[in-house]
């Protein structure tokens, strides 16, 4: 196991693929690794203090990680604990393994993941499970679950998988989503719109787009892309 | 001053067929042996190698409001960072390059010279501000005519006088080197919602067709005599069944001749090439428009060969962007370029286990191999068929059997029964090819100093690591395909820009524009231009570009 601890207040952003890969290697090695700390390439040793604690393939961001993007991008396998919050981009791309988050999430939390597994206890922003600039899927597989509220624009372009959200998000849930699911144990604003398949579960209040249709199964639509997606109450 | 020593040249406008001899270069220009004192050249020792001219590249979409559309639009393609920024410039994008992209893209392969072939008149000004950001090669932007209402007016009244003025008025406006012709009448329908359908619907709102537009631009161009033809982009575009029109189209170019060139260009025919009543049945049509090109001596065409992989539909074809965009599902970008012309734009991938894009692929070179290779130029009309990085593998292809059996293998089954390309024995030469994509489209744009190597021609000169004299074609595609994609050596205006693919010094190259002002009399048209402005969003005072903004222009005069 790994523990990262930032040395001081960042200034700037920093861009780092922080994964349990890192616990494979030794201390030396870490200190080593290259990351961005605004259009600078730094070594990791510059910024944080790291600890090695045993052989298990776990990595532990022990502080405010909020500036710090990418952290469990890409990544695999092994778990990532951070006892605080994340920067934008987390668990981006990532196929499997677990990310525990116990403060707050930013932006863009696991756009086009594959698979794998992200816990936010606090709340998280916009664009979760999305899918990047340009590209036309965002998450396929795997499970976000966020204790708190979440932004905007949740599960976007969706191609399976699962987000969970117990607080409330903001507007466009599920746009142009075609597969998975998104449960939403708050209220939310509009929902769905030129969704093609999937479902979205609603607790609370939400604004419903005119192209769904009422049927036993829910709401289904979009009827604007002879859409198949469905969207009922929890 | 430059000596290039024991290179093996190819030179067909100058016919030079692959022999031992030296090259000089004093002033940026190629002069005889006699002019330098050899003590003082540089020598690039290039024995066993191929020294040709730098590559023409006559059609492709590199500047613009179209290209940077297409990049705002697709983000995903600025994902591949081709250089980190130090000594040159930063660039990146797969298919869709950064301005400084292209010009160091086009170097690192030995092209030198590239075209825009479709600028809007009113957009001319970020036309030349993209073009001047292009570093390494030579430029030169196309105005498009064929939608223009003022044109219709000209044409509907039958006054060439009239129409020729426009001509010349708009190309020195917007420093332009020719005219081009988008879907004429088509995207002016689709302002409509519509399109045309054949040479003989009308336009909407005005008396006139699309055989009207060619024939009358095809006269005024000829009667002002620039240096291009009209370079037409066909009605029916992307159509099954379109390879009518397209023949129907060339052949309104009986009747004018010019003694120095073509006097209609036909470019991206694949695209227009296409037999069949629908998608289900389509098939190749590029036979029948190979036999008619061949059988005339006053057209010619280029492929807009598709290559596998991605590629970004942009086109001034504004109503076949949409169909594209219906047909695909994919994002789609719009514009309606005030009484001028439109646009569309539409991300593509061509996959090869695709029908429809296997039967693309063949017809772009059927066409390439059954049109006299002095009258077909090598194009992907970049980025629209793909990407100018692959002019290689064209060339390799067009050269080699066994490449093309190798591939056919590898695509959809259906181009065996659509297309005649498994029975195409044609194999072309490396002194053909290189006419395809150095002499003749310089002939075809009437660049007399490019695409050769005679005395006097701009020293701009690739030298390959491929000896013509002991390489077979046929059989090593791999070897030739690979010394293509890298020049050895790229020479700009006499000075070495790029080495085995790395760039050792950044220039920027000349834009041509056109003035043919003393051919025309401009007042004839100047009433109807300043009544027109009540259409515009500029002032009439402040459209075009003034030459003292373009970084380094060089007027062509037409006399």
């Amino acid at each position: 196991m790994i523990v990262i601890k930032p040395k001081k207040y960042f200034e700037v952003c920093v861009e780092a693929e922080l994964t349990p890969e890192l616990a494979t290697k030794s201390v030396e090695e870490v200190k080593k690794f290259k990351i961005y700390y605004g259009n600078r390439v730094v070594e990791l040793g510059e910024l944080f203090e790291v600890e090695k604690i045993g052989e298990e393939k776990k990595l532990v961001l022990d502080g405010d990680f909020s500036r710090v993007k990418w952290i469990g991008a890409r990544m695999v396998d092994g778990e990532i604990l951070v006892k605080g919050s994340v920067g934008a981009n987390c668990g981006a791309f990532m196929k499997g393994g677990r990310i525990i988050v116990e403060g707050n999430a930013d932006d863009w939390l696991g756009i086009e993941m594959a698979g794998g597994e992200i816990i936010v206890k606090g709340n998280a922003g916009n664009l979760v499970g999305c899918a990047y600039y340009g590209d036309a899927v965002g998450m396929t597989a795997g499970k976000i679950l966020i204790e708190g509220n979440a932004g905007n624009y949740i599960g976007e372009k969706m191609n399976g998988g699962e987000i969970v959200i117990k607080g409330n998000a903001g507007d466009f849930v599920g746009t142009e989503m075609r597969a998975g699911v998104i449960e939403i144990h708050g209220s939310c604003g509009f929902v769905g719109g030129d969704m093609r398949g999937g479902e979205i579960r609603i607790k609370g209040s939400f604004e419903l787009l005119p192209t769904f249709k009422k049927t036993e199964k829910g709401w289904v639509g979009d009827v604007n892309v002879k859409g198949e997606g469905v969207i009922k109450s929890l | 001053m430059l000596w290039i020593k024991n290179g093996i040249v190819v030179d067909p406008k100058n016919k030079i067929k692959a022999e031992k001899m030296d090259i000089f270069v004093k002033n940026g220009k190629i002069v005889s042996e006699k002019e330098v004192k050899k003590e003082e050249c540089k020598v690039i020792d290039a024995s066993g190698k191929l020294v040709v001219a730098g590559g023409v590249d006559m059609h492709a979409h590199i500047a613009g409001s179209k290209i940077n559309t297409g990049r705002t639009m697709r983000p995903e393609e600025m994902r591949v960072v081709r250089n980190i920024a130090g000594k040159f410039r930063a660039t990146v994008g797969r298919v869709l390059l950064t301005a400084p992209a292209i010009g160091y893209e086009y170097a690192k392969m030995g092209y030198t010279t590239s075209f825009e072939a479709a600028q809007p008149p009113v957009g001319a000004l970020h036309t030349h501000e993209e073009l001047d950001a292009i570093p390494m090669i030579d430029k030169g932007a196309l105005p498009v005519f064929g939608n223009w209402h003022l044109v219709f007016k000209c044409i509907e009244e039958k006054n060439i006088e009239k129409l020729k003025a426009l001509i010349a008025w708009a190309i020195e406006r917007t420093k332009g080197f020719g005219v081009k012709v988008v879907n004429p009448g088509g995207v002016e329908a689709w302002m409509y919602g519509g399109n045309v359908k054949s040479l003989d619907d009308q336009v909407p709102g005005f008396n006139v067709t699309p055989r009207e537009i060619i024939t009358m631009l095809i006269k005024a161009n000829e009667e002002l005599g620039l240096p291009h033809s009209v370079h037409l982009h066909c009605n029916n575009l992307g159509v099954p069944g379109n390879f009518q029109t397209t023949i129907e189209s060339i052949k309104l170019a009986k009747g004018f001749s010019n003694s120095k060139r073509q006097v209609l260009h036909v470019t991206h025919v694949q695209f227009n090439a296409y037999a069949g009543s629908s998608w289900r049945d389509a098939a190749s049509g590029a036979a029948e428009i190979a036999k008619v090109v061949n059988s005339m001596d006053n057209v010619t065409i280029d492929m807009g060969q598709p290559i596998f992989g991605h590629a970004t539909a942009m086109t001034g074809d504004a109503p076949f962007q949409f169909t594209l965009h219906k047909l695909t599902g994919a994002r789609w970008s719009n514009k309606d370029t005030e009484v001028e012309t439109g646009a569309g734009i539409v991300p593509l991938v061509y996959l090869p286990n695709n029908p429809v894009h296997a039967l693309q692929w063949a017809i772009g070179l059927e066409l390439g191999l059954l049109v006299d290779s002095n009258k077909v130029a090598l194009t992907t009309d970049y980025p629209n068929g793909g990407p100018f990085t692959e002019y290689p593998y064209v060339m390799a292809m067009l050269m080699s059997k066994k490449m093309r059996e190798g591939e056919l293998s590898r695509v959809n089954a259906y181009v065996q029964k659509a297309t005649g390309l498994a029975s195409i024995d044609v194999e072309k030469t490396l002194y053909e090819v290189i006419h395809m994509t150095r002499s003749l489209p310089a002939r075809i744009l009437g660049l007399e100093n490019k695409g050769h190597l005679g005395i006097g021609a701009d020293a701009d000169i690739a030298i390959y690591n491929l000896n013509p004299l002991e390489t077979d074609t046929s059989r090593d595609f791999e070897k030739v395909y690979k010394a293509f994609k890298v020049a050895e050596y790229t020479i700009k205006a006499g000075e070495i820009i790029s080495k085995n693919g790395e760039i050792v010094n950044e220039v920027f190259g000349r834009t041509f524009w056109v003035d043919a002002r003393k051919k025309a009399d401009i007042e004839a048209v100047m009433k109807d231009v300043k009544d027109y402005f009540q259409y515009y969003s500029v002032q009439l005072g402040n459209y075009g570009v003034e030459e003292r903004w373009i970084r380094k222009p060089e007027r062509l005069e037409v006399v």
